[in-house]
């Protein structure tokens, strides 16, 4: 960059840094826009929440889960270890008999 | 300074000026066809198809086990993915390795940092890693003969990060592999037996807004998938293969991400955050398909907060069931499938004297862990009567 010999070289550098750091931002907002304008085009072609929230009742369903008061089987014997055999005496003892 | 060098630099400052317009625009127009596509959500879809909610009765789930030996609050628990140990961490500068069933500990490992924020176990059982402040992942191998002063040695150091690790999780069937999130905005991919990244996921500095991640998920149907959660209120899909930007962000938080997790199907992932709600993402096409929110629920009524904030969430294994904890001591139970709040493990016999600020549930599915601020850790199973269809 050229400089006039009456400016003080600092100013000179400090512009060619600027410029730098504004070029980078600019490189990254137009990568970001470029991504953004490909998300746009994938939701022309993409499926409703609906389609998802049917997949998660179906999923859910297919799943025994040891938590739940009424599961889908096979039970598991292990489920109940927690209840079961002589507990360190340190154990919580509200559960049920 | 010539005159074309100002105007080239006044030229680059509009140019940036009118990409930030097009940028805000599309993302206007991206939020826009988005809300055309949300045209429900799970508890809308659920009620229309006729499902009845979960429905507890008042000795079902019940606290079956209390681990007591911390002297400070604990931060974070994790569960082996066979067998009923956990590793818990702890404030008062301490991991304790349990066996869960016996209520026994058969490791107190003194650390050399003592805040620790976040602790995980290794998919075989033989390691366990923690991180916190020291912005250091620390490695113990747990068959490693102790140190003179009865100390378990760090058996590896993973160095690297600029800011406090918050939370860490190893690579499923992997203990070779885990990755961590940091204060520094990044997360990291880490191959143990060497001690170097892999890959660094973002971490590039992002102006004006702090973005610490606070927690991961890693998908455990497809483990080259995992989530992170955000300061800056996004979560983020990363995959392992990409480091260089995230497959997708996802926003609808008004705070910060504190919890991330994978449901278990894989396909979806739920989110817990400062601002008072939990979120279900899909992560393939970005949806946001349920937001959990207290303010219509019961709450504990001694605690006038009227937004607290969600510390941590899990799912049961069907993922029938989200588990959440808040910072006024409420833990509730919520179905997934109906967004109904059916239990609150905080106001329970033998519940915490204190905010829960870790939730795990054991590999199988039948127990879930509660760590506390009160220095204890709770185990809650199901002990009535089960109806198996």
């Amino acid at each position: 960059m050229q400089t006039e010999k009456s400016e003080p070289l600092r100013s000179g550098a400090a512009d060619t840094r600027g410029k730098h750091r504004i070029s980078a931002e600019l490189k990254r907002l137009e990568q970001e826009t470029r991504h953004l304008e490909e998300e746009l085009d994938q939701l022309e072609k993409m499926e409703s929440a609906s389609v998802a929230c049917k997949e998660i009742l179906n999923n859910v369903g297919t799943r025994p889960d040891p938590l739940l008061p009424k599961t889908i089987g096979p039970a598991n014997p292990s489920w109940d270890q927690w209840f079961e055999g002589p507990q360190d005496k340190s154990g919580c003892r509200c559960w049920i008999l | 300074m010539q005159r074309s060098e100002m105007s080239s630099v006044a030229e680059l400052k509009e140019r940036h000026m009118a990409a930030t317009e097009t940028l805000t625009s599309l993302r206007q127009r991206l939020r826009e066809r988005r809300l055309q596509l949300l045209d429900t959500d799970v508890a809308t879809y659920a009620r229309a198809q006729g499902k009845s909610p979960v429905s507890f009765g008042p000795t079902d789930l019940v606290c079956c086990r209390i681990l007591q030996g911390h002297t400070g609050k604990v931060y974070s628990l994790d569960w082996t993915p066979e067998k009923n140990r956990i590793v818990s961490a702890s404030q008062d500068g301490r991991l304790i390795v349990w066996n869960a069933l016996t209520s026994q500990k058969t490791h107190a490992i003194k650390l050399p940092c003592a805040w620790v924020m976040t602790c995980a176990f290794s998919p075989t059982g033989q390691s366990v890693a923690c991180g916190g402040l020291d912005s250091m992942c620390s490695i113990f191998n747990l068959s490693t003969p102790l140190e003179k002063d009865g100390n378990l040695p760090v058996s590896r150091t993973l160095s690297g990060h600029k800011g406090y690790v918050s939370t860490c999780q190893y690579v499923p069937d992997d203990d070779t592999h885990l990755i961590t999130g940091s204060g520094d905005q990044a997360c990291v991919l880490w191959d143990i037996t060497t001690g170097l990244r892999t890959s660094v996921f973002g971490g590039e500095f992002q102006s004006g807004k702090t973005a610490d991640v606070l927690s991961v998920s890693i998908n455990g149907s497809n483990s080259r998938m995992f989530v992170s959660g955000s300061c800056d209120a996004t979560a983020r899909l990363w995959d392992t293969r990409v480091a260089s930007r995230a497959v997708r962000t996802f926003y609808g938080h008004e705070g910060d991400v504190n919890s991330v997790k994978f449901f278990p199907d894989g396909n979806r992932f739920g989110t817990g955050s400062d601002d008072g709600t939990c979120r279900l993402f899909d992560i393939r096409t970005g949806h946001q398909l349920q937001v959990y929110s207290p303010q219509q629920q019961l709450q504990n009524g001694g605690n006038n907060n009227p937004n607290p904030d969600v510390t941590s969430i899990a799912f049961s294994i069907s993922g029938r069931l989200l588990f959440a904890s808040y910072s006024n001591g409420d833990c509730f139970v919520w179905d997934t499938l109906l967004a109904e709040v059916v239990l609150n493990l905080g106001t329970l016999q033998n519940s915490h004297e204190s905010r829960v600020s870790c939730l795990g549930l054991a590999a199988d599915g039948s127990a879930l862990c509660t760590g506390s601020w009160d220095t204890s850790l709770k185990i809650w199973a199901f002990g009535g009567h089960r109806t198996v269809i």
